[in-house]
């Protein structure tokens, strides 16, 4: 335990030390900013378009961040050699895929309260005092950083077994594949056999299902998001990247690194 | 002057004469373009569908968008004096089906539908298609069956459609009681001018963006010079019945002791008799052009 506090530990520090980081959060609040802009040249929408275009750019810039940086969790470690260093002392190597993969999540989330902390400033520039309903906002952001830990724990999974850069082609691929993966449950009457109907069932159910942490079309409109849907998103989260890392320890166990 | 201030000053004097030029380059492409008719009108992908799978999860961002465009191109239109409004349907269908709980596109999606040109671009069926793709996405929202009912009331001039969604629109718990009454008295007097002015008021009273008030308070005074106009009339026809011919002015009208003073409309001026001895707009008023363009909707 102690071993993965320290991992993540440093991790999180390396992180915070990474200039991109800021640019990618200061370039989400402009967005932020930008929102007000656009929501004057509509009709009725000015804080429908901040909600959305805020909790959009927290979205896209977290996935940048889970995926190019979860990605080079491990590959900058073999490439700098520090890996090596590291590995000989007694740590073991599950212990530094989840000090690597807690590291990340507490920079998200850091990232996530900053991006957030923006987008109810630009909320209240439009109209104060804010009210009840727009703490909803937070349920949106909490089901984004699941989503966030989740791109984390595939990016880990795949950068063990492969170069950075199919690495992060498979982890975007999951992704998108993950968000239509309630629709392969539904393709009816395009002439497939029931065995193959069949199978596009059980992977529809495989693939991680990202639209579970999709609440914007409520939260945008100000309506709540129930309870259970929060702690069932939570759940499968964990679930989920429980496996992916349990997937990802073993294959990192096994990997030759010399 | 140093060589090294001269320099300096040389640069900032090239740039700004660079930035002049860009400038003034710009303006003459703009005109030429607006010469052209060149709109950035196109929209490569018109299928609702495929735009929402490929919005991912940012659909209600898309949808945002979307109706950002409709409404730029809807005013850009206004603006240019063009009645083309072909793309307004495609824009508010995908802006509709990318985010089915953006309430503002239908309200006033419908109104730019329904209006007649040059207000809006005169597919009121467009319009009441719109609006029930609203209901059936937002079955809780009553004000829209109030839309569909002024669509069918005003542009469609179907008093029974009319009354049945005010009617429909009167069942839902949370809908004010005056929808009820509204459904009634559309269904007894059909397209009375009293209905109208009520139908306006209530939009008017209950309108927060201010467009949407302009619109109605418009309306409402284009009513109020309807009903000015039919009651001159009534009194220019008892004139004549008494006197056996017809007043061409209305201060004989005024001398004659039926009318109290001259009346004008809701702008100040004065209504005029025409040859025919009819009440009508004076000249002048702002409002003559609409109601006359109404009238001749009438007339057809």
């Amino acid at each position: 335990m102690r071993n993965i506090q320290t991992v993540a530990a440093n991790t999180f520090r390396e992180a915070v030390r990474d200039r991109v980081l800021y640019n990618l959060v200061f370039f989400a609040l402009l967005m932020m900013g930008a929102a007000i802009l656009v929501g004057q040249i509509s009709i009725g929408i000015e804080e429908d378009v901040i909600v959305s275009l805020g909790l959009s750019a927290i979205s896209v810039i977290g996935i940048f961040i889970a995926m190019f940086l979860g990605v080079a969790l491990v590959s900058r470690e073999m490439d700098k050699r520090t890996l090596y260093a590291l590995l000989a002392k007694p740590v073991k190597r599950w212990e530094f895929l989840l000090g690597k993969f807690f590291g990340l999540v507490m920079t998200l989330t850091v990232n996530t309260a900053a991006m957030a902390t923006g987008l109810y400033m630009a909320l209240w520039t439009v109209k104060h005092p804010l009210l009840k309903s727009d703490a909803f906002i937070l349920a949106a952001v909490y089901l984004i950083l699941l989503k966030l830990a989740l791109i984390v724990a595939l990016a880990l999974l795949f950068s063990c077994f492969t170069t950075p850069f199919l690495a992060i082609l498979f982890t975007a691929g999951i992704y998108v594949a993950g968000l239509f993966a309630a629709d392969l449950r539904i393709i009816h009457g395009v002439g497939l056999d029931p065995g193959t109907l069949r199978l596009m069932r059980a992977i529809s159910y495989l693939l991680p299902n990202f639209q579970n942490f999709n609440v914007m079309g409520a939260v945008v409109h100000g309506r709540g998001v129930p309870a259970a849907i929060i702690w069932h998103a939570t759940l499968y989260a964990i679930v989920y990247i429980a496996i992916v890392l349990t997937g990802a320890a073993v294959v990192f166990s096994r990997r030759n690194l010399k | 002057m140093s060589k090294r201030a001269s320099y300096g000053l040389l640069l900032g004097a090239s740039l700004l004469a660079g930035f002049v030029g860009v400038w003034k380059l710009q303006e003459k492409v703009d005109a030429e373009r607006t010469a052209l008719r060149l709109e950035a009108d196109e929209l490569t992908l018109r299928s609702p569908g495929v735009m929402k799978k490929l919005s991912l999860e940012y659909a209600p961002l898309m949808g945002a968008i979307y109706w950002t465009r409709a409404v730029q191109y809807y005013g850009q239109k206004h603006h240019l004096g063009d009645q083309n409004l072909e793309l307004l349907w495609p824009l508010l269908d995908i802006s509709s089906t990318l985010d089915p709980n953006l309430i503002v596109a239908y309200r006033f999606g419908a109104t730019f539908l329904s209006d007649a040109p040059p207000r809006g671009a005169g597919e009121p069926e467009k319009a009441v298609e719109l609006l029930e793709r609203g209901i059936k996405a937002n079955p809780e929202f009553w004000r829209f069956y109030q839309d569909l009912g002024d669509v069918y009331y005003f542009d469609e001039k179907n008093y029974l459609k009319a009354s049945q969604a005010f009617e429909e629109g009167s069942r839902n718990p949370a809908a004010l009681p005056w929808m009820k009454t509204m459904a009634a008295k559309i269904a007894a007097e059909g397209g009375s001018l009293e209905t109208s002015y009520a139908l306006w008021l209530d939009v008017y009273q209950t309108s927060t963006n201010k467009d949407m008030r302009k619109n109605a308070e418009d309306h409402l005074r284009l009513v109020q010079a309807e009903m000015d106009i039919r009651e001159i009339n009534k009194t220019a026809d008892a004139y004549e019945k008494g006197t056996k011919h017809r007043a061409s002015r209305i201060s004989e009208l005024v001398q004659a002791g039926l009318l109290s003073g001259q009346p004008r409309d809701p702008d100040g001026f004065a209504y005029v008799l025409n040859d025919h001895g009819v009440a009508e707009l004076n000249p002048k008023s702002p409002l003559r052009e609409e109601w006359l363009r109404e009238n001749k909707k009438l007339m057809k």
